[in-house]
């Protein structure tokens, strides 16, 4: 037994896990698209790979699809290594970003395809393709060439021909990318129904990180070709790992500093003179007296303090000027510069504006918030 | 106003000079051809069809014309794999010398045909094949293949490079995603090559008349013969039955392909 023959082995054969991702690296002259990443992915669940362009995110997806190989690493489908299994012969079903349908079939022709490669005969085929097209809505229109659908109807007829053939795996390379948001929206849930109802293990890649926190079991955020961190939704924006995944879901804001003590998971820092606290962010913080620190807090965490209330309710609160106003319908988010923490630009939200007056810029008002809400890195 | 005006003027006197100048040839040759005397002039002495039937009898003229069309055919089979597997590796690979494959392209404009019509009288007299019909087909489609590789390449490098890993993400080996994918995709551009390429290739004067010998002229060589001994209208209808027939496969293209797919082409 040579040594790489052992590295090949999965570290835990689990049947339950679909799809295993160990210390995959893909470099294309010297630059890494995908560095070292490692994860496993349990069966029938919905992991969405989110990252801005460049992340790496879709180098991963198309390695695992079987387009090109890992410089470095291995891919376990169901336990299998599969490094060396060309594309044709992985039984993974994909929804490109531009859909790559076939022009000169028509929409069940394209659906058909996959089985007709499988050498199905053509009762089944028929069958299965109506099946599919009824499962995506398209019933009654088989018939119809590519160019006569519109985008939601061609991402169905992508989504029919990736899961006709009843595949271990659906991949999904950002295919809502190009759609307008209310047809996004109204397509991710269809994703999410039609994932659920076959229960089929799927992978998403987007950078839509809305379109991650609403269709995803697991969350994998990437950045520079190395995953940052691998979490539920919930946690993921709950718990960041590091101050990229706090900057890149949600609205966040940071206030920069030097450390001036730890204590536990509480740290004391100092910014513009102003003393604050907050929880080491991450899971292995590395935070020492003296060293910069960002800390990281979310803009619906900060609130304006407001006549009625007393300041008592916040462990911080600090003086603000209002830079900007910005309506967004259901919300007005505020820019306001804080010249106590060092002109920091803290983004803050007011999502029910009538009941009181909207400050205008200019305004000098009040901000509060709890240490506990604060993660720094 | 009168500035728009006047410039329209020009601009329509321009375009009516050019396709008075660029038709009166065809339209010379066309009124000839309906001729009821016995040599070519324009306007033409009364009107018949007699030319006509003379050329559907003449022998020389009929098998002539056969000739070609064989030429043609061969010339076409030839350029169809050939050039369209060219074009398909030239869009997807980065091949080495492809900057030479390019010059390579240019040839038709750059060597002068009678160069390269006696470089292949020279190879085809070597192997012992001089006078035969087939080695012009071969010799037109060595020659023209360039026009072949640019009309698949237009449909080539449209082709969305997802489309073949879509095919095999579906479960098609290579040779399926080929066949039922790749081919079906850049066949505009190879309908477009092909007729170009036997039209070519039926015209074709300089390279057959190097390579044939005097038994078994093609089409055009014959009406050259002809005119060297008399020049009788059903030259000018011959020439009509070609540029109708030329007509034809425009027609076929347009109405297969669209020709704005072969205008495209670069």
């Amino acid at each position: 037994m040579t040594l790489s023959s052992v590295d090949r082995e999965p570290a835990d054969a689990d049947p339950t896990i679909a799809v295993s991702v160990r210390n995959v690296g893909m470099r294309y002259g010297d630059f890494d698209a995908v560095k070292d990443a490692s994860f496993d992915l349990p069966k029938g669940k919905f992991l969405t790979i989110l990252g801005p362009s460049g992340s790496g995110k879709t180098t991963l997806l198309r390695l695992i699809a079987g387009f090109g190989e890992p410089t470095t690493g291995e891919i376990f489908i169901n336990g299998e290594p599969v490094n060396a299994v060309p594309a044709h012969r992985r039984a993974i079903g994909m929804v490109f970003q531009r859909l790559a349908l076939f022009p000169h079939m028509t929409a069940a022709q394209n659906i058909a395809f996959p089985l007709k490669m499988r050498r199905r005969d053509a009762r089944t085929i028929a069958d299965q393709v109506e099946r599919y097209l009824d499962l995506v809505k398209l019933g009654g229109y088989g018939g119809r060439r590519i160019d006569a659908l519109s985008g939601g109807q061609q991402q169905r007829v992508a989504i029919a021909r990736a899961l006709v053939f009843e595949p271990d795996l659906l991949l999904l390379d950002e295919p809502l990318a190009a759609l307008d948001v209310k047809l996004r929206e109204e397509m991710q849930l269809e994703f999410r129904r039609i994932q659920k109802e076959l229960g089929v293990t799927t992978i998403n890649v987007t950078h839509d990180q809305r379109e991650a926190l609403v269709v995803s079991d697991e969350v994998i955020v990437m950045n520079d070709g190395v995953i940052q961190q691998k979490a539920q939704p919930i946690l993921a924006y709950r718990k960041p790992e590091n101050a990229f995944v706090a900057n890149f879901i949600g609205v966040t804001n940071f206030v920069h500093g030097i450390v001036t003590g730890v204590d536990g998971g509480v740290v004391a820092f100092r910014s513009g003179g102003k003393d604050l606290r907050g929880i080491a962010g991450g899971s292995a913080p590395q935070l020492a007296e003296g060293a910069q620190c960002s800390a990281a807090i979310r803009a619906e965490q900060i609130r304006i303090v407001t006549g009625g209330e007393t300041p008592d309710r916040f462990e911080i609160v600090v003086e603000g000027v209002i830079a900007d106003t910005i309506f967004e319908g259901e919300r007005i988010v505020y820019e306001i510069t804080v010249p106590q923490l060092a002109e920091a630009s803290l983004r803050v939200f007011d999502h029910d504006p009538a009941a009181h007056t909207q400050f205008q810029p200019g305004a000098r008002i009040q901000l509060g918030w709890n240490s506990k809400d604060m993660h720094v890195f | 106003m009168t500035g728009s005006r006047s410039k329209s003027i020009i601009i329509w006197t321009f375009v009516i000079a050019s396709i008075v100048i660029l038709s009166a040839p065809t339209i010379v040759v066309l009124g000839a051809s309906f001729t009821a005397g016995n040599i070519i002039t324009f306007p033409p002495e009364g009107l018949s069809l007699k030319w006509y039937g003379t050329i559907f009898g003449a022998a020389g003229l009929r098998q002539a014309f056969l000739r070609s069309l064989y030429v043609a055919t061969i010339c076409t089979a030839i350029s169809i794999p050939v050039g369209t597997l060219a074009a398909i590796a030239l869009t997807k690979y980065k091949i080495r010398f492809a900057n030479s494959i390019q010059i390579y392209l240019l040839l038709p404009f750059t060597i002068p045909l009678i160069s390269q019509g006696i470089g292949m009288m020279l190879f085809f007299g070597e192997m012992g094949l001089a006078g035969q019909l087939w080695p012009v087909g071969v010799a037109c489609s060595v020659i023209n293949i360039p026009f072949m590789i640019w009309a698949v390449t237009a449909s080539a490098s449209n082709l969305n490079p997802d489309l073949e890993l879509a095919a095999a993400n579906c479960g098609a080996p290579p040779l399926q995603t080929f066949l039922y994918v790749t081919l079906p995709a850049v066949m505009p551009g190879v309908i477009t090559g092909s007729l170009l390429m036997f039209i070519l290739a039926l015209n074709e004067f300089l390279v057959s008349m190097l390579l044939v010998d005097a038994r078994n002229v093609t089409l055009p060589v014959q009406i050259y013969n002809n005119i060297r001994s008399i020049i009788t209208p059903d030259l000018a209808a011959v020439s009509v039955v070609f540029i109708v027939s030329a007509g034809i496969v425009i027609a076929l293209l347009d109405r297969l392909v669209g020709l704005d797919i072969f205008l495209k082409s670069k």
